[in-house]
């Protein structure tokens, strides 16, 4: 049982690779830290990732571990399903209200053998995780990797028919979960909130959301990932293997008129990845980027770019200015060949993938009073030497709370963003923050 | 310190050590196959290889799984040494190198001594190599699985080395990064020393006029920097310092460091006056020798440490100087001191240097108009060589073009590669927001002055730099596409034509068109390389990777440490990076030393030399073979009143590489972990008829 | 069974009728759902018996639209009732058919 109060001397907030890493990383100098992450499980975006630049490894293979080192770690106590309700600032640092969402599973119990799941009769769009490109149970376990795994059930779905409390071999549904409150006394705080996607249907040029076979990149991750909706890259109008797939870059960045004037960072590397996997998954298909400027800036990137084109991927210098679909639900682009005296061409795929950008996780201003910045991502006032503080002494932030990065980045803020709050904490304290030998 | 031999032991005590190789409980063994999300399943069917490891004596289970790393993955692990008394465990999956730590901690969670737990190779060894070959791939996947259970057999529990560790780490390079570092280890309660080569701390940022995204002055922010590290009393620093000898591993490290002095006492008060005596004159580094300077300098004023120095490589001991010296303030017959150190973790963080063009390359060293960024942010720094004006041959520039990627993406047979045959086919990444930020800056004080801005992707990747761009562009910048290709050309314009250069573009964004651009200067954003730390590679045994910048582990895994275990990159010394993802790189690095060095003590492999004493002879083959300093040596013993000698192992600084073992004449030596009987059993069981497999589908 | 388990399960049907009870909007919108999907399935399965399918095809047997199809089928697969069974002659589709457990 979780008690209902909780002492750390840090409060995680965040449970994707940027929160787990810097879980991990003041555990290991034996800090006590506690881990909020909203969702069911840990993970964040990257466990939807399919591989992941600019190792090709695959993502599972990195994030797994991870999480399964994050949940198992005697210095970190995970509280999934949770959501911070306030803070209060005191003498020793914060005094933070969660409540535990009902799973109307018990959670202590549960063996994530997914009995309940088979035998429940009604399926839902998986929205959370497959973009309800397939469906989940009324009650489900996350996904296969999810931690911990543990079932939950969509309450608002049920037609409470009992099934599932007969499979379960623990005895542990309960419907007569409530909310429960936590208090969590915490010295420093660190947001690691993340990011979401652009809306791959702001844009009404590109189809606003209604053309099926226009889809956005994470979708596409999930295709291409071993445990995605359908184990394979399909289209989903109608299951055709593409024979012909488009990327529009800045799809959602750098662009006025949807409010995102900065570039996401990652799209081009991101987009060039894909290109690479579907070349390895339908060695048939051919692949175009169209894009502005391919931003390949990172250790390695350059190669992998230049790998990429060797491949035989290609890339077309060009404006997309406009996306309809054939009787066939087959996408055609229309776009400005910059390289080609601007002419405009209009080319026929089977599949258009939107290469969306990032915007702020979640909005820290209300509860944390941190001050976000125009772009709506945590601001950080002296970026350049304290990367990772804050506007609020004690409370510092990760990963893509602070902007745009990819995982390694995030994974090196997560590194940073400890150092900090470990020696604010040492600081503030006069005890050491490394403990002593034992 | 490690368990050492101590020679006041009797020596019968000794003799007892010898290991009892044969494990006491019966194997039980468990097998997992992982199919790594289709990176070893889509090749080797691991159904079929756990099948095929099912009735192997001594196997008691037999799985494969999607990830076995995963949670559920390692549950099964757990579940099955907590519910079927598994003892031995053989996982087939990944790298070793990726998630040894991983199923050593799930192994070890479940009650079981970690190091009964053994990795095969499915994935770089198997199913990645012959991925053309299915059928053989699942062939050697079992084969290899055997010899891991005929390992595993022979497994025994074996414990770390624990060894003190020093709670005091080294700091190579006083930039920003090195700053960092050593700030952020010193706050969290560890001992700092940090070493710079040259004589004044700071690094390239000191030489910037305002630095993207914050808009700040570069002294302004190095002054915050610099405040925090003096007002850190753990931190002690050493500039005109480097290190040139080590010894040692994680924990305890010495280091030996040479000190050039810096000749002037701090509180001499006739600085202006000496460097105006003396005669000598050269090229000035500082201003990219855009000016002079003598051999008695300071780099600029409000450098820290404060004071000048004597530059002891160009100083001709005229002694003009010395006039203006009183009671020793100055003394040229200064000498360097050398002293050492012993720490528990180093961190380099040596820097970079800009590219330096081939002469001639693109004009550079041919016209004088032809300069490089880093000397163009010196002529628009206030205490530069012009004060901050951007002038040439006596007047404001009235147009430039600035070009990208100098040094910078290229490629072989189009760019002249440098020594080592190897051309930069890296981006520099700071270089295009770094160009735009010089621009604005211009247009800021010559509204009037045409921009050029020959680009070929331009990279404003980070956050607030595209407002850079977008600033440049409504500041009327032009912008020239080209590609690699079409490489820029730089040449004079006709004698007494109004702009003395022209710039020659194939520009991608008129179609190809030709364009010459007439200018008065031309600045080459040049990229960057690492500062040469060849001496530190040697001495540390860390690698530089293809791109010459250091090496890190794995970049999602262990993005900041090296292959050496205590020792970790911080900025640019590891690759191209900017201020801020510099200082975060740094403090991650610190992160990493702080969990190393926190509890005073680490752990090493146990895979070291152990002598079976009953065997040795004392014949010292073994001595004489060892590449390690004090890992082995002969030590007199005595039974029954007569004495002989025989080999001892100091297990911290054994490496266990094994040449001691294949020296040995009397096998009385085995690598803990890895003897040769364990090595004989696997080849037999690789070699071996395997299983006949029926009814499993393929 | 036992006096107790009979007790038991008295119970917890009541508690079932009981939450049905409370929430009767939502409940009325789920078993329309649980209506519809179930004999989507059984008309998907009746066709699908008679040999495997691609989506199109099943699209055209059955009068359903494609893409609602694939989400049938993507949910029969990863419940084990469905496997791909292969490619179609143009390797433009794949193949369905039924697990031999839903045969
Ligand atoms: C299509 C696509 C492909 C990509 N491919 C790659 C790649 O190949 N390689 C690479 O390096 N990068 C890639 N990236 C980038 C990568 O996904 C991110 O860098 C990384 O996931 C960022 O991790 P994070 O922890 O900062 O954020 P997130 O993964 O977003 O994690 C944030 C976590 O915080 C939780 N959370 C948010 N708000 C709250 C709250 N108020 N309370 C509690 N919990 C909260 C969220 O549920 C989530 O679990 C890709 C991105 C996209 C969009
Ligand atoms: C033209 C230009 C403009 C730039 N403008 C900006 C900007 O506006 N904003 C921004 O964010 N970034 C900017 N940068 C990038 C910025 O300069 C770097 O990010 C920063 O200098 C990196 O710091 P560092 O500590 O890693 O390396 P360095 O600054 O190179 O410092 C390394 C230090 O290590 C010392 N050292 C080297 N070898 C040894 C050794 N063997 N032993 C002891 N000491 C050693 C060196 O003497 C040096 O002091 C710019 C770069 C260039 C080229
Ligand atoms: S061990 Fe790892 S690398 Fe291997 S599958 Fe598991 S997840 Fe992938
Ligand atoms: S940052 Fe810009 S100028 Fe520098 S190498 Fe990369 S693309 Fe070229």
């Amino acid at each position: 049982m979780k008690s209902d109060k909780i002492h750390v001397d840090t409060l995680v907030v965040g449970g994707g690779i940027a929160g787990m890493q810097a879980s991990l990383d003041l555990a290991n100098q034996g800090h006590q830290v506690a881990l909020v992450e909203h969702s069911p499980s840990i993970g964040g975006m990257m466990i939807g990732l399919s591989k992941v630049f600019p190792t090709l490894d695959c993502c599972s293979c990195i994030t797994t571990p991870k999480m399964a080192a994050t949940a198992h770690h005697e210095n970190i106590q995970l509280l999934t399903y949770c959501e911070v309700q306030s803070v209060t600032r005191n003498d020793d640092g914060f005094s933070v209200q969660v409540i535990q969402k009902p799973r109307y599973v018990i959670e202590d119990n549960c063996t994530g053998c997914r009995s309940c799941e088979l035998v429940c009769p009604l399926d839902l769009p998986d929205v959370e995780n497959e973009f309800g490109r397939t469906a989940h149970r009324v009650i489900y376990v996350p996904f296969t990797t999810a931690v911990p795994q543990k079932a939950i059930i969509d309450i608002d779905s049920c037609i409470f028919c009992g099934k599932c409390i007969k499979a379960c071999p623990a005895d542990c549904i309960d419907f007569t979960q409530t909310p429960q409150t936590l208090r969590v006394e915490a010295r420093t705080i660190i947001l690691a909130t993340g990011f979401k996607v652009t809306p791959y249907d702001a844009k009404k040029e590109y189809g606003a959301g209604n053309l099926r076979n226009v889809i956005d990149a994470m979708m596409m991750e999930r295709l291409l990932a071993p445990t995605g909706p359908y184990g394979r890259v399909l289209r989903p109008s109608d299951g055709k293997l593409p024979d012909s797939i488009a990327y529009v870059q800045c799809a959602g960045s750098r662009d006025e008129t949807l409010g995102v004037p900065y570039c996401s960072r990652v799209c081009c590397m991101y987009a060039i990845k894909q290109a690479m996997l579907i070349s390895g998954a339908l060695p048939m298909a051919d692949v175009t980027i169209y894009y502005m400027d391919i931003r390949t800036f990172g250790k390695g990137y350059e190669q992998f770019y230049q790998n990429a084109k060797a491949m035989g991927i290609e890339f077309v210098k060009g404006k997309v200015g406009r996306i309809v679909e054939d009787e066939d639900q087959n996408p055609i682009v229309r776009v400005e060949l910059i390289d080609d005296n601007s002419r405009v061409a209009e080319n026929k795929h089977d599949l258009v993938v939107l290469s969306v950008g990032m915007l702020p996780g979640y909005d820290t201003q209300p509860i944390y009073d941190v001050a976000t910045a125009k772009d709506g991502f945590v601001q950080i006032p002296d970026s350049n030497v304290a990367p990772t503080v804050t506007t609020q002494e004690g409370i510092f932030a990760t990963g893509t709370a602070t902007g745009p990065m990819d995982i390694v980045d995030s994974i090196i803020t997560a590194g940073a963003v400890a150092a900090e709050a470990s020696a604010y904490m040492h600081l503030h304290s006069g005890s050491p923050a490394a403990p002593a030998a034992d | 310190m490690p368990e050492q031999s101590d020679k006041s032991n009797p020596p019968e005590k000794e003799l007892g050590l010898a290991p009892d190789p044969s494990p006491e409980e019966e194997p039980r063994i468990g097998v997992y196959v992982c199919n790594c999300g289709g990176n070893i399943g889509d090749v080797v069917n691991c159904k079929q290889v756990a099948e095929a490891l099912r009735n192997i004596p001594n196997v008691v289970t037999s799985h494969s799984n999607m990830f076995m790393c995963s949670d559920p993955g390692q549950k099964l692990i757990t579940d099955d040494i907590k519910e079927k008394g598994i003892n031995r465990v053989v996982i087939g999956a990944c790298s070793i190198f990726l998630h040894e730590q991983t199923f050593r901690q799930a192994v070890e969670r479940a009650g079981l001594n970690p190091y009964l737990y053994y990795h095969v190779g499915l994935r770089e060894q198997d199913s990645w190599v012959h991925y053309n070959h299915p059928e053989d791939a699942t062939e050697k996947a079992i084969r290899l699985m055997l010899a891991g259970v005929a390992k595993a057999r022979k497994m025994e529990p074996l414990e770390p080395v624990r060894l003190q560790a020093e709670k005091h780490a080294l700091v190579i390079g006083g930039g920003v990064a090195g700053l960092r570092t050593a700030l952020d280890i010193a706050r969290s309660g560890l001992k700092v020393t940090l070493v710079e080569k040259s004589h004044f701390l700071g690094g390239r940022v000191a030489q910037w006029e305002r630095v993207f995204p914050t808009g700040e002055t570069a002294r302004t922010l190095l002054q915050r920097l610099l405040e925090q590290v003096q007002a850190e009393p753990d931190i002690t620093i050493h500039t005109g310092a480097k290190v040139v000898k080590t010894k040692g591993y994680v924990g305890n490290f010495q280091i030996h460091i040479r000190q050039q002095p810096r000749g002037i006492k701090a509180d001499f008060d006739a600085v202006d006056q000496a460097i105006a005596a003396c005669p000598v004159e050269i090229p000035d580094e500082f201003n990219y020798g855009l000016k002079t300077r003598k051999a008695i300098y300071q780099p600029y004023s409000g450098c820290y440490p404060a004071g000048p120095v004597v530059d002891w490589e160009h100083c001709t001991h005229c002694e003009k100087c010395l006039e203006f010296s009183h009671n020793h303030d100055i003394n040229l017959d200064d000498t360097p001191i050398e002293f050492d150190i012993n720490v528990g973790a180093v961190a380099v963080a040596t820097g970079f240097r800009p590219y330096e063009p081939f002469p001639g390359e693109m004009g550079y060293g041919k016209f004088p108009e032809v300069i490089t960024l880093p000397q163009l942010e010196r002529l628009l720094a206030a205490d530069g060589p012009t004060g901050g004006k951007l002038e040439w041959n006596g007047r404001s520039v009235r147009s430039l073009a600035m070009i990208h990627c100098v040094g910078s993406r290229q490629v072989d047979d189009v760019h002249q590669p440098q020594p080592d045959g190897q051309v930069n086919n890296y981006c520099s990444r700071v270089c295009c927001t770094a160009t735009l930020n010089a621009a604005n800056i211009i247009h800021e004080r010559l509204p009037e002055t045409r921009i050029y801005d020959v680009y070929t992707d331009i990279r404003t990747y980070g956050r607030g730099h595209e407002d850079y761009y977008t600033l440049a562009s409504k500041n009327g910048v032009t912008f020239l596409r080209y590609f690699v290709e079409d490489i820029p050309e730089v040449y004079p314009a006709e004698k007494g034509s109004y702009y003395s250069m022209l710039v020659k573009v194939k520009d991608q964004l008129t179609w190809g068109e030709e364009i010459e651009l007439p200018v008065d200067l031309v600045v080459l954003a040049v990229g960057m390389m690492p500062n040469p730390v060849d001496d530190l590679i040697g001495l540390f045994n860390i690698t530089p990777g293809n791109d010459r910048f250091l090496l890190e582990v794995h970049p999602k895994l262990s993005p900041v440490e090296t292959s050496v275990v205590g020792i970790v990159l911080a900025g640019t010394a590891q690759g191209p990076m900017n201020i801020q993802e510099s200082c975060t790189a740094a403090a991650a690095a610190a992160s990493k030393v702080v969990v190393l060095l926190g509890r005073g003590q680490v752990e090493m492999e146990p895979y070291v030399a152990q002598i079976d004493i009953e065997r040795c002879q004392g014949n010292g083959d073994c001595v004489r073979v060892c590449p390690q300093e004090d890992a082995i040596k002969l030590e007199t013993f005595s039974k029954n009143g007569t004495s002989f000698q025989r080999a001892v192992v100091t297990p911290a600084n054994c490496n266990g590489c094994g040449v001691c073992v294949s020296t040995c004449s009397h096998r009385a030596i085995d690598v803990l972990g890895w003897r040769l009987d364990d090595y004989e059993a696997m080849v037999d069981a690789i070699t071996a008829e395997i299983p006949v497999l029926e009814g499993v589908p393929a | 069974m036992t006096t107790q388990d009979r007790v038991e399960r008295k119970k917890r049907n009541e508690m079932l009728t009981n939450l049905r009870k409370q929430h009767p909007e939502r409940v009325k919108i789920s078993q329309a759902k649980l209506k519809e999907q179930r004999s989507i399935r059984k008309t998907l399965q009746q066709v699908l018996k008679t040999k495997p399918h691609t989506i199109p095809q099943l699209a055209e047997a059955t009068g359903l639209p494609a893409h609602q199809v694939l989400w049938y089928i993507s949910i029969m697969k990863k419940y084990g009732k469905v496997v791909e069974t292969g490619l179609d002659e143009d390797y433009e589709y794949y193949l369905y058919g039924l697990t031999r457990e839903t045969e």
